[in-house]
C-alpha cells in the first residue's frame, strides 16, 4: 500500500535565509511550517514568519542543527509530515534521511542510498565512470617507482601536482611543471610523506591552475525522469567559499553546454536521483573535468530560478509529495543573465575577519528583477556560532553586463548597519576588468584581492569629502533616545521588544 | 535606523544613521562606516565628558530652546516615553527616554536655550 503522500506540515531542520526560503514556499503550497531551530535563533526572520516553532537545542550546531535525534524529535513533537533539510548540517546525511523516514516522515531531498553512493569517493568514482563523465587525469597506481610515476606524469600533462597519500589539507603537494623537474620533485615528495605523514606513497593529478568552477543543476522527478537546469559559474571564491555566482557561465558553448548537461544527466540516473542535485565540475581550455556531487539544495539556486523561471524548493516539496513532474528538459530554455552575491558579515577592511553583533537597521532596495534572502532583521543578533552569511542579493537583468550594473546599483542602495559586511569588496569584485570580462578563474580572489580590502590604498579610499560632509551633518540629526524607536525595515509591529538593546531585568 | 535626505555639491542622497552606545553608523553612496560616538559637552560646559552614550540621559539632538518638560523629578518614565518638547528650526522634537526609569534630576528650564549635546534630564533606572 501506498504511504499517504500529502504534506500538511514540513518541518524546517535549518536557519537563516534558507529557513525564510522554505517557508516562502511553504505558505505558497498552503503547507503550514515547524521550524526547529537552537537556543540562539530565537530572534531571527525565519522564528518570526514560521507557524510553529520547536526549539531543539543550544546555539551550538553539534547540539542542535547536526543532532540527527534532536531533529527528528523535533519534527515529531512539531507534527510534521515531511522535512526539509535545507543546505549545510543534515542535509547530505544519508543517517538522517533514513532517521527521518523511519520515523514515519517523508524527506524532502534524494534518497539515502543516492546520498550515500555520491558522498562516497569510491563509489562516486565509479558512478562517474559508468556515466561516462570525465574526471580530473591521475595516477593512483601502486607502482611508485619514480620512472613510472614520471611517466604518468607526462601522460597526464604538465603541470601536474604530486600529493603525498598519506597527506591532506593541502600539505604534502608540490606542482611539477616539466618532465625536466620531475624525478627530483616526486622524489623529495616521497621522502617527505615518509617523513611528515609515514608513508612514502604518492598520487599524481592534473594541476588545474586556471580552471573555473561550473556546476549543473540538476532535478530527478519520482518517475525517475532527469533534467537538467543549465549550469552556474562560481568561481568567485576564496578558500572554497564562495562568494558571487551566476547563471549562465560567460564562458560555456551551447555545446559544452550540452555535453556537460547530459554528463551530469546520465550521472544522476546512475545513482537514481530524486529532488534537486548538484554536479560540480572544473572547466579548463575547453575541458571539464567531474568534481563532486552534492545531494542537495545549494545556495545559489536563485540564479538559476531567475533565469529559467522555475522554483526549486516548490518542486522539491511537490516531488516529495509524488505531485510534481520535472520540467521537459526541451522546456527549459534560459533567458537573461542573473548573478547572486553573498552578503556575508566580515569586515572586509580587515581582511575579512568576522563581524558579530546585532543590527541596528537593514534597508534592502525594492525594484524590478532583484531578489533579497534575508535571515535577520535589525533588532537580531549576528552570532559567532554558525556561517557568517546573512543575506543574498540576487539580479536579474536582459544581459550579464546589465546584471552587473544592476548589481552595483542595488549594493551601493543596501544598508546593513550594527555588523561589518563585505558589500564594498564585493563591489571591488565586480568592477574588476576580469570579473566584467568573464575571464575569471578560481584564482581570482587570490589572485588580486589577497587580503580582501585591507590594503592602505582601499583603506584611503574608503572615506571622501561626502561621507565627511554626511558624518557631520548626520551629527546634528540625530534625536539621540529616540534611536531605539521602531527600526526600520520591520515587518511585524510587536517585535519592539526585541529591538531595545536594553533589556532591563 | 533613521534615513537622512542629504544634499553634497548639487546631489541629492538618502543616507543612513543609528546609533547604540558607543558606535554610531552611517550610510550615504554606498558607503557604510562606523564612527565612536562623539562625547559631548554639558549644558555650561561644566562636568566631566561621559565616553559612553548613557541610557539614562536625555539630550538635546540639536541646539534648541526647551518648550515643554513632561515630567517632574521623582515621576516614573517608561521605555519610549516623551519627557521633553524641544523647538529648533521652526519644528517642535519630542525627546523619548531611551529607558525606564524615574527621572533624578533635571537639567534645564523651560524657554532656556540649549547646545546640541547638552544634557537635558536625568533618570536613575528601575531594576
Amino acid at each position: 500500500m501506498t504511504k499517504d503522500r500529502r504534506i500538511q506540515k514540513l518541518a524546517i531542520a535549518n536557519r537563516g535565509e534558507v529557513a525564510v526560503r522554505i517557508i516562502h514556499a511553504c505558505r505558497e503550497l498552503g503547507i503550514r511550517s515547524v521550524l526547529l531551530h537552537s537556543e540562539a535563533d530565537q530572534a531571527t526572520r525565519a522564528w518570526r514568519m514560521a507557524d510553529e516553532r520547536v526549539c531543539i537545542g543550544p546555539a551550538a550546531s553539534a547540539e542542535s542543527y547536526l543532532n540527527v535525534e534532536a531533529c527528528v524529535r523535533g519534527a515529531r513533537a512539531g507534527g510534521a509530515d515531511a522535512v526539509h533539510p535545507g543546505f549545510g548540517f543534515l542535509s547530505e546525511n544519508a543517517g538522517f534521511a533514513r532517521a527521518v523516514i523511519d520515523a514515519g516522515m517523508i524527506w524532502v531531498g534524494p534518497p539515502a542510498d543516492a546520498i550515500e553512493a555520491a558522498g562516497d569517493k569510491i563509489s562516486a568514482k565509479k558512478l562517474v565512470a559508468d556515466a561516462q563523465a570525465p574526471t580530473v587525469p591521475g595516477y593512483m597506481g601502486e607502482d611508485q617507482r619514480i620512472d613510472t610515476l614520471v611517466e604518468e606524469a607526462a601522460r597526464i600533462g604538465f603541470p601536474v601536482i604530486v600529493k603525498a597519500a598519506a597527506g591532506g589539507g593541502g600539505r604534502g603537494m608540490k606542482v611539477i611543471r616539466s618532465r625536466a623537474e620531475a624525478p627530483e620533485l616526486i622524489a623529495s615528495a616521497q621522502r617527505e610523506g615518509q617523513a611528515a605523514f609515514g608513508s612514502p606513497v604518492v598520487f599524481l593529478e592534473k594541476y588545474l591552475d586556471r580552471a573555473k568552477h561550473i556546476e549543473v543543476q540538476v532535478f530527478g522527478d519520482f518517475t525517475g525522469q532527469v533534467s537538467y537546469l543549465m549550469e552556474r559559474e562560481c568561481s568567485v571564491q576564496r578558500r572554497h567559499q564562495k562568494i558571487i555566482e551566476e547563471a549562465l557561465s560567460p564562458s560555456l558553448t551551447p555545446e559544452l553546454r550540452r555535453a556537460m548537461g547530459e554528463a551530469a544527466v546520465r550521472l544522476a540516473e546512475k545513482a537514481n536521483y530524486e529532488s534537486a542535485g548538484t554536479v560540480e565540475f572544473l572547466l579548463q581550455d575547453e575541458k571539464f573535468y567531474f568534481l563532486e556531487m552534492n545531494t542537495r539544495l545549494q545556495v545559489e539556486h536563485p540564479v538559476t530560478e531567475m533565469v529559467l523561471g522555475v522554483d526549486l524548493v516548490k518542486a522539491q516539496i511537490l516531488n516529495a509529495a509524488r505531485a510534481f513532474q520535472v520540467w521537459p528538459q526541451e522546456s527549459l530554455v534560459a533567458r537573461g543573465h542573473a548573478i547572486e552575491c553573498r552578503i556575508y558579515a566580515e569586515d572586509a577592511y580587515a581582511g575579512g575577519l568576522p563581524s558579530t553583533g546585532r543590527l541596528l537597521g537593514t534597508h534592502w532596495p525594492e525594484g524590478p528583477g532583484r531578489r533579497f534572502e534575508v535571515g535577520v532583521e535589525a533588532g537580531d543578533e549576528v552570532t559567532p556560532f554558525y556561517d557568517p552569511m546573512i543575506a543574498k542579493v540576487i539580479v536579474w537583468d536582459e544581459s550579464r553586463l546589465r546584471a552587473i550594473r544592476k548589481m552595483q546599483s542595488v549594493l551601493t542602495e543596501s544598508v546593513v548597519m550594527g555588523v561589518e559586511t563585505n558589500i564594498p569588496f564585493l563591489k571591488e569584485m565586480l568592477a574588476h576588468p576580469e570579473f566584467t570580462e568573464g575571464r575569471m578563474t578560481t584564482q581570482f580572489v587570490g589572485q588580486h584581492f589577497p587580503e580582501g580590502l585591507a590594503s592602505a590604498d582601499h583603506q584611503a579610499r574608503r572615506h571622501n569629502e561626502l561621507t565627511r560632509a554626511f558624518a557631520s551633518f548626520a551629527k546634528t540629526k540625530i534625536s539621540r533616545g529616540a534611536t531605539t524607536g521602531s527600526p526600520m525595515g520591520s515587518e511585524d509591529p510587536t517585535r519592539a521588544v526585541w529591538s531595545s538593546p536594553w533589556r532591563l531585568m | 535606523m533613521q534615513a537622512i535626505e542629504f544634499e553634497f555639491e548639487g546631489r541629492r542622497y538618502k543616507g543612513f544613521v543609528a546609533s547604540q552606545g558607543s558606535e554610531t553608523w552611517y550610510h550615504v553612496d554606498g558607503r557604510t562606516w562606523k564612527e565612536a560616538t562623539s562625547t559631548r559637552r554639558r549644558v555650561g560646559g561644566q562636568g566631566k565628558a561621559s565616553a559612553l552614550e548613557d541610557p539614562r540621559v536625555v539630550k538635546a539632538p540639536m541646539p534648541g530652546k526647551i518648550v515643554k518638560l513632561m515630567k517632574a523629578v521623582g515621576a516614573e518614565v517608561g521605555a519610549g516615553e516623551v519627557v521633553v518638547v524641544m523647538e529648533a528650526m521652526k519644528m517642535e522634537y519630542t525627546l523619548k527616554s531611551a529607558a525606564e526609569g524615574r527621572v533624578a534630576e533635571i537639567l534645564c528650564a523651560v524657554g532656556e536655550q540649549v547646545s546640541l549635546g547638552a544634557e537635558l534630564v536625568r533618570l536613575e533606572v528601575v531594576v
